[in-house]
């Protein structure tokens, strides 16, 4: 668990994210019902759920991908539904997203890519956008990599790539998809301690959505347990950690919960067709 | 054969969504076009002319070959048909007119929409794939201003300026076959030329490859936006981008054709 100031303080936070009655899905399949989430300023929230949980989709909906069916999402003060184009744009350069599998451009260089969202956002000019693309790339340990393509890069340098391209804005909300998927324990831990890093540096609230527990214990200020699309508990590690519900304790402990599945609903909830 | 109606019912329902879709997309990459500076999303003229680089620049040496090929092809089969009634004299006529007005329009029409159309199909649907389309919606850029609306503005310069090319060289190519089997000289059958053609002509075949132009771009964004599966998925949305490009050019041209000679 992380031992930085904001999960001590007594002092009550402004939600930097606040979900009220959400409910998605894809056509009639219902994949999120009534959820009910804040995150604070400041904090990094983890969302853990096994596969088909919802925490996908709770993700596009935090970051604007999907809309909800029912409920509000509100970032930073302001109720997404309610913002006009220019008013959502405005508020996308204080969110960053750092993609599953890093999302970079494959037709742009590394530094190109940081680049994107300054050259979209700013007025900057080339020189100050390549000194500060030059300094995101310092603090994920990537200096000197920014001429390499996308394809150039291993797994982890990819997601480290996506994560400066995800702060380049500095943004006040930043958004992880299953940052230690596919990556070898050590190259995991590294990006743990990147993420705690992060917020430490530049004061950041972090949303991480994962599956892998041991990451999730160990950067997490709260966990929100997500189960067939409900929130089943919302805590600190230590109190998921000895919470009394079963499905809980079989996630933490990787004891299969699958119940029969049936294809037909299986396939309707993929495709999101009904 | 219930089964039948049903299908064909659902075909039918399914054809006009994606006419409406198309319309949406044209109409959305024509507002971020004239608009976007307003919005805060401009069509940058960087991308613009990346664009124009590989759909124009890059296509003149095969427009160039093609060209000529349908021009000598032309001036051949012109002799040839002309010759069974002594009128080998008023090749010019057909080749000039049906140049200008048919060929050099629809050959560059589909001669784009295999290379360019397909690579712009194959582009979108990798990115959405690769999850690079929600990453631009994430970063807070409009995909179709970025994506699409550089592309048809590309199109809409290059396609015309590609037929206007190919006019030329086709128009060349058959003049030198011409002279060369009747034994007259380049000039007057250039000259004879010259006064058959009408700017309409020229302005009918211009035309057509306008039509054409925002057909390939649209079929191709369609396409590659409703991407599923993985690499295979990017093969079969390219290759799908191509045949409904060539078809909907060739039933554009028909229409057009007929259209504009009422």
């Amino acid at each position: 668990m992380s031992t930085l100031p904001q999960t001590q303080t007594s002092a009550p936070r402004a939600a930097a994210v606040e979900v009220r009655g959400l409910c998605a899905g894809y056509g009639d399949t219902q994949v999120l019902y009534d959820l009910d989430l804040e995150v604070h300023e400041g904090e990094i929230m983890v969302i853990m759920g096994g596969s088909g949980s919802g925490k996908s989709t709770l993700l596009r909906l935090l970051i604007g991908l999907e809309l909800p069916q029912v409920g509000t999402l509100s970032l930073l003060g302001h109720e997404t539904a309610r913002l006009g184009p220019v008013e959502m744009l405005d508020l996308r350069r204080k969110l960053g997203v750092a993609f599953q599998g890093g999302a970079l451009f494959s037709s742009m260089s590394v530094a190109e890519n940081i680049k994107l969202p300054l050259r979209e956002h700013t007025k900057l000019d080339e020189a100050t956008m390549d000194i500060m693309a030059r300094l995101k790339l310092e603090v994920v340990n990537l200096s000197g990599f920014g001429d390499l393509m996308p394809a150039e890069l291993s797994g982890g340098m990819l997601k480290r790539a996506a994560i400066a391209r995800a702060i380049v804005m500095d943004p006040r909300v930043l958004f992880f998809d299953e940052p230690s998927a596919g990556l070898d324990p050590i190259v995991s831990a590294a990006l743990d301690e990147l993420i705690l890093r992060l917020r430490e540096a530049m004061n950041m609230t972090i949303v991480v959505v994962t599956h892998e527990v041991e990451s999730a214990f160990k950067i997490a200020d709260r966990i929100t347990i997500l189960d067939r699309g409900r929130i089943l508990e919302i805590g600190t590690p230590d109190e998921v950690r000895n919470s009394s519900n079963e499905r809980i304790q079989n996630m933490l402990n990787r004891r299969s919960t699958e119940e029969p599945l049936d294809p037909a609903a299986y396939l309707r909830r993929l495709t999101g067709n009904a | 054969m219930l089964r039948y109606v049903e299908q064909a019912g659902r075909r039918t329902l399914d054809g006009l969504d994606q006419v409406g879709r198309a319309s949406s997309l044209l109409g959305e990459s024509l507002f971020w076009t004239f608009l976007g500076r307003r919005w805060r999303q401009p069509v940058r003229v960087r991308a613009v002319f990346a664009q124009m680089m590989q759909i124009g620049i890059a296509a003149v040496p095969i427009t160039t070959l093609l060209a000529t090929a349908i021009g000598v092809m032309l001036a051949v089969q012109s002799l040839y048909s002309l010759g069974l009634f002594g009128a080998q004299s008023f090749a010019h006529v057909g080749i000039s007119l049906s140049l200008t007005r048919e060929f050099a329009p629809l050959i560059v029409g589909i001669l784009i929409a295999g290379r360019s159309g397909s690579a712009l199909a194959a582009r979108i649907s990798t990115m959405s794939i690769n999850q690079e389309v929600d990453a631009l919606r994430a970063i807070g850029i409009n995909p179709v201003r970025f994506l699409v609306a550089p592309a048809l503005l590309a199109m809409l310069i290059m396609l015309p300026s590609l037929t206007m090319w190919a006019n030329l060289v086709a128009l060349s190519a058959a003049g030198l076959f011409v002279s060369a089997s009747l034994d007259v000289s380049l000039a007057a059958y250039t000259s004879n030329t010259m006064s058959v053609l009408v700017p309409n002509d020229i302005l009918h075949g211009l035309g057509k490859s306008i039509l054409f132009a925002v057909l390939i771009v649209i079929v191709a964004a369609l396409n590659g936006s409703r991407v599923t599966g993985g690499a295979e998925g990017v093969g079969r949305v390219t290759t799908r981008s191509v045949v409904h490009s060539i078809s909907a050019i060739v039933l554009a041209d028909m229409i057009f054709g007929y259209l504009a000679t009422q």
